[in-house]
């Protein structure tokens, strides 16, 4: 049986006060199983950024808890909140957000660094991401050198370095173009077999979904919708196309429920 | 509404660039202070004794008002440039909303001028204030505390600090506005673009490390070996050196960060972030940390130079007499007694000095001879030569000048027959030379007056036989009375050297003791002189001095530290997203705001460390080049007056260093404070 790592329960977070209060996430409760590769999607405005940003302590939820592995990471301060932020998840943004005066090896061995992690045990690991993901070329580069699939690969693997029990990714396809996309997703996918990563990822893109094993569907900061990839059955291609028709049945609200 | 908007951007511009602001303030008051010299109480007196030199100062004090213009110029356009590209996005905004470009324009310039009008509210004040305090502490310092007080606000000073000032921002503003009202709104409206820096091979900026390094050593050595002031070709080539070696060194300069990077084995936490960062500043902007370096070194040299030697230029002269008319000492004593001032005088002593004619020609061979044993020197050349001229002597009379040694407490000469001793002024000989003269007199030598040899006494005299300038003798000889008599032919004068009452000083103090006594000759025929005068010619080289070059070095100063505060902290702004993500990675702000500080003490330390280095240089080839001989001989110490400063210029830039690290992290934690949830 595997275990739980993330445990979400009545989360709700409120904008605003009075009549011009806003529910960005509604109550919502789901659990994210280790090696799971978990998918949000919703439409503008559905809560799910609201939903990661609460998950990686940029924001604190109005009510209700997140727990990693049984813990509350509300209650998380100081030196343990640095820790959980850099060790315990890892973050991959939809803008990469690599320090670009910093080198692509520069940039992922950063959390390390930070982290007291002694350089040899960051190489190491980085020899192995940097296969996986194919950047070992341009490891010596400037981002501002570097095309935009591969500035991802790079934010994946500064994600990764610490092997994280969660990695949270933030639209990571926003910024790229189809081919790219794909190429990312796939070592995302490939990672998530191999290692038993366990992947949180937001998106709004239909095609980087199809390569979850889950899906949650939000609406008005609830959860709306779920999605199971039927394995072995299922092919990519047909898990695919149910996530295209919820995307369609989404606009209508809880009449279209399938 | 509009008024509302113009006032509400003036003060968020004020808060979020303080620096900026202070550094306005300063200049605000340094402008005012120059520009009121001449209602400091030390100029109002120099004025009556060195009327002449004091009115060329004034006539140099818009050239340096100019100058000081021009600089402020720059500041203003480098730090202004910064926050108009940091306000980009907003002015892109108000266009979108459908602000006219005209509009916009007349609201950059209100908002401009009620900055303006507010650092002159602050500066004004403070520059009254403060140009009275230096009144009253330099009146202290000199002495001149007893003549009294006046309280010298210069309207005239207010006005040209209010029109350069508000001149210089409009300009500046000028510039901004017409290049923002070009741009297209799209340009605007895009997130302000991180500068990219050009890539250059490695190799490259090796090259103009060591090509900078051998410039500077080149300049170095112009500068020591005093070759620079030479000739105007060789200062020329010596500042260029340096010049272009200091920006190609920071060119070059980025690698000893990457060398660093590399060289180091354990990068824990953000060291790496740290010096990227700073590497980055640097490679970007090596013209203005250049720029910075130089100013700075500037800044060191007029400081560490003009203090040392203004606080050196008095006290040389040891003062025996108070008064020296021109005139027997009956015909001066009947004036006296007339302007009913002779009881005021307590011991008068007449020294004769006069030439002789071609009839009795003067010879002074043997004495140069006496050099030849001498071991070879540029100084020793140099008193050969000048002896060479020493052909028709003036001849001090024994018996007035013995009066006046005993008067200063000395031994009096006594000279056997054919005897005669030799007269020194000590602005001519002194140091070496006046050792090397003292060596040839060991050796006994001979001059020749007429036909007859007179043996020259072994030691030198150096005791001004006026109090001031009546007469300047270089090099003179002291003949007993009788053969004076026999000799003096030509210019014969008395020279009656004349004490104060010591009641008299003693109850008025000696500068009102003389003003008193001068009131009343200046309505006789007297020619006269007093110490006063001597003492003003002293004080109008310490005041000129001093207060040009600690001007010239606050302006300086200002400059390259707002230049490169505004700069680091503008970047560290243009960077702050950043620093978000290095929160995200589990950066503690503890370790960031270490990582801040560490960038500004590496960026504020390199141009200063280069600057120090070189303003020992600087300093050495200005005492080479612009001391009086006199001056000279206290070489140690003022090498240790100037050291002294040069570190005090230190500390002030330490403390300026952690205002700006102040500043660094308040920055870092306001940007986070929406992010922060701890």
């Amino acid at each position: 049986m595997k275990q739980k790592i993330l445990d979400i329960q009545s989360l709700k977070k409120n904008y605003g006060k009075g009549s011009n209060q806003t529910k960005a996430l509604n109550g919502i409760t789901f659990q994210v199983i280790e090696g799971e590769f978990l998918g949000i999607m919703g439409s503008s405005g559905s809560g799910k950024t609201t939903l990661l940003n609460c998950i990686a302590t940029a924001i604190h939820p109005t009510e209700g808890r997140i727990l990693l592995k049984g813990e509350d990471i509300g209650r998380f301060k100081g030196r343990r909140l640095a820790d959980y932020r850099g060790k315990r998840i890892g973050y991959l943004f939809q803008n990469f957000e690599l320090l670009d005066n910093l080198t692509g090896r520069e940039n992922i061995l950063l959390p390390p660094a930070i982290h007291n992690i002694p350089e040899k045990e960051g190489n190491v690991r980085l020899k192995v991401l940097a296969e996986y993901l194919e950047i070992e070329e341009i490891l010596d580069k400037f981002p501002s050198q570097m095309s935009g699939g591969q500035k991802q690969r790079v934010a994946a693997a500064r994600a990764m370095i610490l092997t994280p029990e969660i990695v949270l990714a933030d639209e990571p396809t926003g910024a790229l173009d189809t081919k790219n996309a794909k190429s990312l997703m796939e070592k995302l996918s490939l990672l998530n077999q191999e290692e038993q990563s366990t992947i949180l990822m937001v998106t709004h893109d239909c095609n980087a979904a199809s390569y979850c094993s889950r899906i949650l569907f939000i609406q008005d900061g609830k959860i709306f919708h779920e999605l199971r990839r039927k394995y072995p059955q299922e092919s990519q291609q047909q898990f695919y196309e149910r996530i295209l028709m919820v995307m369609a049945q989404l606009g209508g609200g809880s009449a279209n429920v399938l | 509404m509009f008024f509302n908007l113009v006032l509400k951007n003036s003060r968020k511009n004020r808060k979020e660039n303080g620096l900026f602001f202070a550094s306005l303030i300063v200049s605000i008051i340094a402008f005012y202070i120059i520009l009121s010299l001449e209602n400091q109480d030390v100029m109002k007196f120099l004025l009556k004794m060195e009327s002449d030199a004091v009115n060329r100062i004034y006539q140099l004090l818009p050239a340096l008002y100019g100058v000081s213009l021009v600089l402020l110029f720059f500041l203003v356009y480098f730090a202004g440039r910064y926050q108009m590209e940091l306000r980009s996005h907003e002015l892109g905004m108000y266009l979108m909303m459908g602000m006219r470009r005209l509009r916009m324009f007349v609201m950059l310039m209100a908002e401009d001028f009620f900055h303006s009008l507010f650092a002159l509210l602050v500066g004004i004040p403070a520059a009254v204030f403060l140009s009275e305090m230096i009144s009253l502490i330099t009146a202290k310092l000199v002495g001149l505390g007893i003549i009294g007080h006046s309280f010298g606000f210069s309207w005239k000073a207010v006005l040209w600090t209010v029109v350069g000032f508000i001149l210089i921002k409009s300009a500046a503003m000028l510039i901004f506005c017409i290049s923002v009202m070009r741009k297209e709104v799209v340009s605007l409206l895009a997130d302000t673009q991180e500068e990219k820096q050009k890539v250059k091979r490695p190799v490259i900026y090796y090259l103009e490390l060591l090509l900078g390094l051998l410039l500077l050593a080149g300049a170095y050595y112009l500068a020591i070996q005093g070759k620079a002031w030479e000739d105007v070709k060789n200062m020329g080539l010596t500042l260029f050196l340096g010049s272009l070696g200091t920006v190609l060194l920071f060119r070059g300069g980025g690698m000893i960060l990457e060398l660093l990077l590399k060289i180091r084995k354990q990068k824990r936490g953000l060291w790496t972030f740290t010096f990227r960062q700073l590497q980055e500043n640097v490679f970007l902007r090596p013209g203005s940390l250049a720029v910075s370096s130089l100013l700075i070194l500037a800044a060191l040299c007029c400081f560490g130079y003009g203090v040392s030697v203004s606080s050196q230029a008095n006290g040389k002269e040891i003062h025996t007499v108070d008064y020296t008319f021109v005139g027997k000492k009956d015909a001066v004593e009947k004036e006296l007694e007339a302007a009913g001032v002779r009881d005021r005088f307590a011991q008068m002593i007449e020294v004769r000095a006069g030439m002789a004619d071609q009839e009795m020609p003067f010879s002074c061979e043997k004495l140069i001879r006496a050099a030849d044993s001498l071991e070879e020197s540029e100084e020793k050349a140099n008193v050969v030569e000048s002896l060479g001229f020493f052909t028709s002597p003036y001849y001090i009379s024994l018996s007035g000048y013995n009066q006046l040694l005993g008067l200063a407490g000395k031994e009096p000469i006594e000279l056997k027959d054919h005897q005669v001793a030799l007269y020194s002024d000590d602005d001519f000989y002194s140091g070496k030379r006046l050792e090397i003269l003292e060596a040839m007199l060991l050796k006994m030598p001979t001059v020749k007056i007429g036909s007859t040899s007179y043996q020259l006494t072994s030691e030198m005299y150096q005791t001004n036989f006026v109090v001031d300038r009546s007469i300047t003798v270089a090099l003179g000889v002291i003949v007993p009375d009788s053969l004076y008599d026999q000799i003096v032919t030509i210019n014969d004068t008395t020279y009656l050297d004349a004490v104060l009452d010591s009641n008299l000083v003693k109850e008025k103090g000696l500068m009102q003791a003389m003003q008193s006594v001068n009131q009343r000759l200046d309505q006789t025929q007297l020619q006269y002189e007093s110490y006063l005068q001597n003492m003003g010619r002293q004080l109008f080289y310490q005041v000129a001095l001093g207060y040009i070059t600690i001007y010239l070095a606050v302006i300086f100063l200002i400059i390259a530290n707002t230049v490169m505060g505004v700069q680091y902290l503008m970047h560290q702004q243009k960077t702050g997203r950043r620093y978000r993500t290095l929160i995200r990675l589990g950066s503690s702000y503890k370790s960031l705001c270490a990582s801040s500080n560490r960038q500004i003490r590496w960026y504020f330390g390199l141009p200063v460390v280069v600057a120090v280095i070189s303003s020992f240089f600087g300093v050495r080839a200005l005492f080479t080049g612009f001391l009086t001989e006199s001056i000279r001989t206290m070489g140690p110490l003022l090498f240790k007056i100037s050291g002294a400063m040069i570190l005090f210029i230190v500390v002030v830039e330490l403390i300026y260093i952690s205002a700006v690290m102040r500043l660094g992290i308040r920055q870092i934690l306001r940007r986070m404070d929406s992010k922060r949830e701890e």
